[in-house]
């Protein structure tokens, strides 16, 4: 083990609880951060789905040719503004009416295909274009009529809903930040605390380094590893303990949002995403404790006269 | 190998070295004697670059070391090993650690660490304590510490600050046969001390110095 890793060890062994409430602080810290990314995610999510979900229905002309459908559908495709193009058929269409009329059989009973138009589904990029849209497919010669969910479901309620996420999207994102930033200066100040301390139980150590010909590198070494310990143990806590409560929660999540991915359905997305997490936090506390324990270390080093 | 050319240094009203010049060739042993308050220990202080004078050169290799700038100052007191009256080591380090940490600071690779600290501690004697700290030891035994610090990492020079000053007669005098040995190996030596015994005992070059001049060299 390095001379520099082992005197780190060893100042840690020696004040257990300077070490252990640098840890917590970070851990807290850090838990905090992790819970407030996932939650932002969350709220991305939950406004992506709003915002994107099929809004306009275009339905088409009862005597409209198949070749003319698949034109019209692939112009929609191909317009930037438009995603999610399907297309649904008159059997389809019926197939969704029982559906809805499952707990009175006889009502679909008393319909045939026929009745449905068949319709292509889609979802405009952005809320603000849907008009625009509409408009240009009104214009279509196969399209008989077009409707737009928050007409059939109350425009003003589709556009509160996407308002309201949108603006606790904002507060999710600006309380987390100024949340997390008090607790990140709260670790950054304990960690100073913490290496000022230890410079001065070191002065004596510190001052024979000095004359025996150590350089300033060699001395700065070990309090910027003790912090840079502390940080990642922090980080490894803090992050551990909301990945845990997040699996635990999961299931509950997401059975409660039923089709909206508010945290990532794939193992594989959901580890992605906290690693992603971890990453961008190991980077942050490795700033905090260099930072932190740099500053330190400048104020209490003693300058050859 | 050290020339003082012409320097003083005053703190405040105090004249600490009033223009004093004297040369020590490389293998000489020679004593920094003179009372308290003398200028004794600011001149090992210059040597090692720790104060600098208000005027004057210090020379070491015929490098003028009150010119270097600080980023050199550590490089220059690797190729010297420091001996004190309060011995200064690390309480919290072991014998052999306290060795140890000496070669950390020179660079010297870590799988010659423990040839080269067994060695060491065996010359001072103390190759039967390596793994007990600083508080288990005896004045003469701390003091050893420190020669086995000073001299794991083969200096040009050895700097000694009263290295006796806070031990009994014996055993300062077993430090100083210590210091003979490794003067004879080739070690420039420069101490001070007031040690009247010891300085007569010893017979070697003396650099006497009455508030802040030099009296005899």
């Amino acid at each position: 083990m390095s001379i520099h890793v082992k005197t780190a060890i060893d100042a840690i062994k020696r004040s257990p609880f300077q070490a252990i409430s640098a840890v917590f602080v970070l851990a807290l810290t850090f838990f905090v951060a992790t819970i407030v990314s996932i939650l932002v995610f969350s709220s991305n999510a939950l406004l992506s789905y709003f915002e994107t979900r099929p809004q306009i229905i275009a339905f088409l002309k009862s005597d409209t040719a198949n070749e003319a459908v698949s034109v019209l559908q692939n112009k929609l495709t191909l317009d930037t503004r438009i995603k999610d193009v399907k297309y649904v058929s008159k059997e389809t269409a019926l197939e969704i009416y029982k559906k809805v009329t499952e707990d009175n059989p006889l009502l679909a009973e008393l319909v045939s295909p026929s009745i449905f138009p068949s319709s292509l589904e889609f979802s405009v990029t952005d809320l603000k274009l849907a008009e625009q849209v509409i408009n240009d497919v009104k214009s279509e010669a196969i399209v008989e009529q077009v409707g737009f969910t928050a007409n059939i479901g109350g425009e003003k309620s589709l556009r509160d809903v996407v308002e309201r996420l949108k603006a606790i999207s904002y507060y999710i994102r600006i309380g987390g930040i100024v949340f997390v930033s008090v607790l990140g200066m709260t670790s950054f100040l304990v960690l100073l605390v913490i290496i000022s301390m230890r410079m001065s139980t070191r002065k004596g150590e510190i001052e024979i380094l000095n004359l025996i010909g150590a350089t300033p590198t060699f001395i700065r070494t070990p309090i910027i590893l003790e912090g840079v310990i502390y940080s990642i143990m922090g980080v490894f806590i803090g992050w551990t303990t909301s990945l845990i409560l997040c699996l635990y929660l999961a299931p509950s999540i997401l059975s409660y949002f039923g089709q909206i991915s508010v945290i990532p359905k794939e193992p594989i997305s959901f580890f992605v995403l906290f690693g992603t997490i971890l990453g961008v936090e190991l980077a942050i506390g490795l700033l905090i404790a260099l930072t932190g324990s740099l500053i330190a270390v400048k104020r209490s080093l003693t300058k050859v006269k | 190998m050290i020339v003082f050319n012409n320097v003083s240094k005053s703190f405040g009203s105090i004249n600490a070295l009033d223009n004093i010049s004297f040369e020590i060739k490389a293998g000489e042993f020679v004593f920094l004697t003179g009372p308290s308050g003398s200028g004794k220990t600011t001149i090992l202080k210059m040597i090692l670059r720790d104060i600098l004078p208000d005027s004057g050169k210090v020379l070491f290799d015929n490098t003028d070391i009150t010119e270097i700038s600080l980023r050199d100052v550590p490089f220059l007191r690797q190729q010297m090993g420091i001996v004190f009256q309060d011995f200064k080591v690390l309480s919290e380090r072991t014998v052999s650690e306290n060795v140890e940490v000496a070669l950390a600071v020179t660079n010297v690779s870590e799988d010659q660490w423990k040839s080269r600290v067994k060695h060491v501690l065996k010359l001072v004697g103390l190759a039967s304590r390596a793994k007990l700290f600083p508080s288990q030891l005896s004045g003469g035994e701390l003091q050893r510490v420190s020669l086995a610090r000073a001299l794991v990492v083969n200096p040009k020079l050895i700097l000694a600050d009263e290295p006796t000053g806070n031990l009994d007669w014996k055993t300062a005098e077993g430090i100083m046969e210590l210091l003979e040995k490794i003067n004879k190996e080739g070690k420039t030596i420069i101490m001070a001390t007031h040690h009247e015994g010891i300085i007569k005992h010893a017979k070697h070059r003396i650099i006497n110095l009455d508030d802040g001049k030099i009296t005899k060299s």
